[in-house]
């Protein structure tokens, strides 16, 4: 979060500019939403003595606008949040903060962007660009925007994508008062690079993407700061070190969409810190259509991920889920499963439930409950933060 | 030899002949009549208006905006972008397919809150779009080759004369047993009812005010859809419909959503 208090200036600085260049009628479309949020949990105080719920609220805001006939576009994407007892959960961001070209085959982007990689519901081994706010969620699905220079080429053929990203986001990680939240408090003042240029080194990557018949094909190659840190534990403050190592990583990522089935894989080779190692993750998922005759839909996913490193936390891991769809006026859907362990004995169940209630607020609750727990798995830590979470959206 | 000549060319037309008079043939002679009156359009940029309304009369709003491309294969479907604009949670959500006459459509969606595309099944053709009363495959099953057409006669209502069409979805994971459909002299789709699985009346689907565009082509500009099961309607409106604007067919690529995400 710091670092992008720091970088907005000069994005606000850039854009002003090309703004007052194109100043006739500005045709744009603004929306977003503000999210009051009340977690309740379930263990009391917790392990690590903590409060047993958190007020938070969460909001989102995009502007797009088009200029120069459609050739041109900024994006404005902006997501912030203030917590009622996590510090490292109140923040500010920029997901996207972009000035894009469009050329008949070329689009060429400078600015903070999101990019996803991958095909996968729960593990989403190959993606890498963005770097995941833990404090937001400890499953690192939210990420916070890169910036960057990128350059995409499409022909038939497929699309070459090529990015640049000059500047490196730290991991957040939640704060003390955080919850649920490691062990030990991550040390934000002592963090150190393998590469010499630490936050500057400028991160490179490369990725090839095709469609051919039922198959969707992703091929990609990364090298820079790994988004990922090593934590050890510092005996005199008490708290995590960080090591960012130098990551290359070769990927492949692949869907085939057979009718109602969905086969997915996601692999990758790696050169951590002048260690490899080797990750595959991949499944299923089914949906049945039209079930019994109504208009909802019952989906199934399987999921299994392999790492060859024994101390990597998603070494061994299987997820199955149900998804439920009701297909109404309001979208309720139900999404419930357990993630295991299957080399140890730990398991955690989650379940998300959402439902609009007007035409512009919409209620989620999510629960996440803890099964049991082995005391060597990395997420004892927060074995006793169950939770439940009822969020209510506001969009305008 | 003349009149030798002239028979032995009857006995060799006869069969085609006779073929174009079943009732099959005529139904599908109207059907592809009536499918080839809405094409020629190169592409489409329109916005859409559905109204959703409940048995209590109580209505719900619905929006997006979509370009089509006409694919000019005749062997192959359209392609097409919808931008979703309301409810407000679904903005910026964008859907691309590539419908296939003979084989699954291919359907990515574009999800703004991950930045991430995701390729979907497009199995559910008898899912609701929306929560609607229109479901995905009165959109994709347009083409007169998705069914098998019978010609059950003639009929007059209100002083116009329409021609009666049963057809049967030849495609899987349909929704309907079949649909009579009611054809007009120019050719224009006017009414379809629609048979459930079981062959049960489930709704009455109404083509209305009918444009011409280009001085050839006959589109809809709303669609009136009636569950008689449900007792719920939706009003389904084309608005600023444009024809032949020149968009780029690389739009409709999957490489290109990230072009128009958000």
């Amino acid at each position: 979060m710091q670092n992008q208090f720091f970088i907005a200036p000069v994005y606000v600085l850039l854009f002003s500019f090309i703004f007052f260049q194109n100043v006739k009628a500005l045709d744009y479309k603004a929306y977003g939403f503000i999210q009051p949020e009340i977690t309740s949990f379930l263990n009391g105080d917790g392990r690590h003595n903590q409060s047993n719920k958190n007020f938070s609220a969460f909001a989102k805001g995009t502007f797009v606008t088009y200029l120069n006939n459609n050739n041109t576009k900024i994006t404005v994407n902006s997501i912030g949040r203030i917590d009622d007892n996590d510090d490292n959960r109140t923040y500010i961001d920029f997901q996207k903060l972009k000035y894009e070209l469009f050329f008949n085959d070329i689009t060429f982007r400078i600015g903070n962007e999101l990019i996803f990689w991958g095909v996968n519901e729960s593990f989403n081994i190959v993606d890498i660009i963005n770097q995941s706010n833990l404090a937001e969620n400890i499953s690192g699905t939210k990420k916070l925007g890169q910036p960057m220079v990128s350059l995409s080429y499409f022909n038939d053929y497929g699309s070459f994508d090529f990015y640049l990203m000059p500047y490196f986001i730290e991991r957040v990680f939640p704060g003390t008062k955080g919850r649920p939240r490691l062990a030990f408090e991550v040390d934000k003042n002592n963090v150190i690079f393998e590469s010499s240029s630490k936050k500057n080194k400028v991160d490179v990557a490369i990725r090839y993407s095709t469609v051919v018949d039922d198959f969707d094909i992703g091929i990609s190659y990364f090298h820079g700061n790994n988004r990922s840190p090593n934590l050890t534990f510092n005996n005199k403050s008490f708290k995590l070190n960080q090591f960012y190592p130098i990551l290359s990583q070769t990927s492949l990522d692949l869907q085939s969409t057979k009718g109602a089935w969905l086969y997915k894989l996601e692999a990758l080779l790696a050169d951590n810190g002048g260690e490899k190692h080797f990750s595959i993750a991949g499944g299923t998922e089914y949906t049945i259509y039209a079930v019994k005759e109504t208009s909802s839909d019952l989906g199934i996913v399987i999921e299994y991920t392999f790492d060859d490193r024994n101390d990597f936390a998603f070494n061994d891991e299987g997820v199955i889920a149900l998804r439920w769809t009701r297909n109404d006026i309001n979208s309720t859907s139900i999404l419930a499963g357990v993630l295991s362990d299957l080399g140890g004995n730990s398991n955690r169940f989650f379940a998300e439930f959402e439902q609009r209630l007007n035409d512009d607020v919409k209620l989620f609750i999510d629960a996440s409950i803890s099964g049991n727990i082995d005391q060597n798995d990395f997420t004892y830590a927060f074995k006793e933060d169950s939770q439940i979470t009822v969020k209510i959206a506001k969009y305008f | 030899m003349r009149y030798i000549k002239l028979i032995l060319l009857a006995l060799i037309f006869f069969p085609f002949s006779l073929q174009a008079d079943t009732a099959e043939g005529v139904g599908l002679k109207i059907a592809k009549a009536s499918y080839e009156n809405g094409r020629g359009f190169t592409d489409m940029v329109s916005d859409q208006l559905m109204i959703l309304i409940d048995p209590k009369g109580k209505e719900v709003i619905r929006e997006v905006s979509s370009k089509t491309l006409e694919n000019l294969n005749p062997d192959d479907g359209d392609k097409s972008i919808t931008f979703f604009k309301t409810p407000k949670d679904v903005e910026g959500t964008v859907m691309l397919s590539h419908t296939h006459i003979s084989d699954d459509d291919d359907q990515w969606l574009y999800l703004p809150a991950l930045g991430r595309v995701k390729r979907i099944s497009s199995s559910n053709k008898s899912g609701a779009f929306m929560g609607s009363e229109v479901a995905f495959e009165d959109f994709s099953g347009t083409d007169y080759r998705k069914y098998d057409w019978k010609y059950l006669g003639e009929k007059i209502e209100n002083d116009e004369t329409f021609f009666i069409l049963e057809s049967f979805p030849n495609y899987k994971n349909s929704g309907y047993s079949k649909r009579i459909s009611l054809t007009d002299s120019l050719d224009r789709t006017r009414k379809v009812d629609f048979y459930d699985r079981k062959g049960e009346l489930l709704k009455i689907l109404y083509l209305e005010d009918y444009e011409l565009y280009k001085d050839k082509i006959w589109m809809a500009n709303t669609m009136r859809v009636e569950n008689v099961q449900n007792k719920n309607m939706t009003i389904f409106k084309w608005l600023n419909r444009e024809l032949d604007t020149g968009i780029d067919k690389k739009d409709f690529e999957k490489s290109s959503l990230m072009r128009l995400a958000d």
